[in-house]
């Protein structure tokens, strides 16, 4: 069972991403947008954590955080925005949302490797 | 305060003799134009140049060069969005000119009168004031996003530069808006598929090569964080107009003859990067043209440079909430 999603509609960061999670031992799958990201989400009880793009296409990284919440009940899965983003107005509707922290592209693996592994567990 | 920003933009220089070359040479250093010249100087010569990537801002057109008035009249029709500039050798106007051929020209001056030819170029080319902070500020984040998205690449820049000229460069160009308390448009990111595959491969080591999904997937990432960086660094305040009623224009795309059209005659601005693999030079350059059209919005000085809240986190490290 695959402990984090990664959730990008750019194969691009998608590859990037899951292949740095995979090479640092961590078992990984994706989705290619939100919508993608929460039918996953709720198919997999076991997920830990969900490495989540925003701006994405049918739907964005925010709205499903939110759906995660509200819909499906699930209060335990970690979620992780990394995107472009870095407004103020975006970060504080993720905290409502419960998200657990933002990483402004590019992705730098290994500055956020050892809090990604804690989050895990 | 913003200060602005020095840029040039490229001419066409159809001039039949050296000696009123130098002269406009000089001018055009002080105008801030790069010339170009055709290597012949045949009217079909010229007009092969326009179906090129030249980028240009207009064309200096001599009278007596080539066919004259007649060539005047095949540029207009092919590249009607060109402004010509028409030097005579007598006369500083175009009472001799046929009414039907007098509106091709954007303005008539002779070598001793420029000033026609300079006040034209302000009003046509050089009207719009470009913050130094922007015009600095843009490089600076697409050379990051480049650096990021083609790793292991140098990068080199041209001066930025405004051109009039709708031709899109190579088979591949991402297109997004920009949209801000001051300013709406569009950015355009346009690059070759082949020399982008040729890079990609070699620095990667595909023997089976890159798919063009891949590189589509690539520059649309790379097309991502450029917006990224400008949406946080310049466009921190957004207008509160309901955005269903907020202005739109087509935007006119000709496959056939590389044409984009966004409704607009004002000026584009400009960059262009060229990338190398460091390791291996020898399989050439990728060029990426950027290209920033505000043609639903401008209005610099509403222009605002917030870098703090860039500076909050820095890129690719992980905020905890």
């Amino acid at each position: 069972m695959a402990q984090i999603i990664v959730i990008d509609d750019s194969s691009t960061v998608r590859n990037e991403v899951c292949d740095f999670l995979k090479a640092n031992g961590l078992t990984v799958t994706s989705a290619v947008d939100g919508r993608d990201g929460l039918d996953k989400i709720r198919a997999d009880s076991a997920l830990k954590l969900a490495v989540c793009d925003v701006n994405m296409p049918n739907m964005d990284g925010l709205t499903m955080a939110e759906k995660v919440r509200n819909d499906l009940k699930n209060a335990s899965l970690h979620i992780i925005m990394l995107t472009t983003e870095n407004s103020p107005a975006m970060k504080e509707r993720g905290k409502a949302a419960g998200i657990k922290g933002w990483i402004v592209k590019p992705f730098n693996g290994s500055a956020v490797i050892s809090s990604i592994k804690k989050l895990v567990g | 305060m913003n200060t602005q920003a020095s840029l040039v933009s490229k001419v066409l220089v159809l001039e039949e003799s050296g000696e009123h070359l130098i002269a406009l040479k000089a001018f055009c250093e002080s105008a801030g134009l790069i010339g170009i010249r055709p290597q012949n100087g045949d009217d079909a010569s010229v007009l092969s140049i326009l179906d090129s990537n030249v980028d240009l801002g207009g064309i200096l057109l001599s009278e007596y060069f080539g066919t004259g008035i007649q060539l005047a009249r095949q540029i207009h029709n092919s590249r009607p969005e060109l402004p010509i500039f028409l030097r005579r050798e007598n006369c500083g106007d175009l009472s001799d000119i046929p009414d039907c051929d007098r509106m091709i020209f954007r303005c008539v001056y002779t070598l001793s009168d420029l000033q026609p030819l300079q006040t034209t170029l302000e009003h046509s080319l050089f009207y719009r004031v470009y913050p130094s902070q922007l015009v600095r500020g843009i490089s600076e984040l697409t050379r990051s996003a480049l650096e990021s998205t083609f790793r292991g690449c140098r990068i080199e820049q041209e001066p930025p530069y405004l051109v009039k000229d709708r031709i899109i460069y190579g088979e591949l160009f991402t297109l997004i808006s920009i949209d801000s308390n001051w300013c709406r448009g569009y950015m355009m990111l346009q690059t070759s598929e082949a020399d982008i595959k040729t890079l990609i491969t070699h620095r990667d080591g595909h023997e089976e090569g890159v798919g063009f999904r891949d590189i589509n997937n690539l520059l649309g990432e790379a097309t991502n964080m450029v917006w990224g960086a400008f949406k946080n660094r310049f466009a921190t305040r957004m207008h509160h107009e309901n955005s269903l009623m907020r202005i739109q224009v087509p935007i006119i795309i000709n496959h056939g003859r590389n044409y984009i059209s966004f409704g607009s005659d004002d000026p584009q601005l400009c960059f262009k990067y060229t990338l190398w693999d460091e390791n291996n030079p020898e399989i050439g350059s990728v060029t990426i043209h950027q290209r920033f059209v505000f043609n639903l919005a401008w209005s610099p000085e509403e222009f605002d440079d917030d870098r703090t809240v860039d500076a909050l986190v820095s890129s690719g490290e992980l905020e905890l909430f």
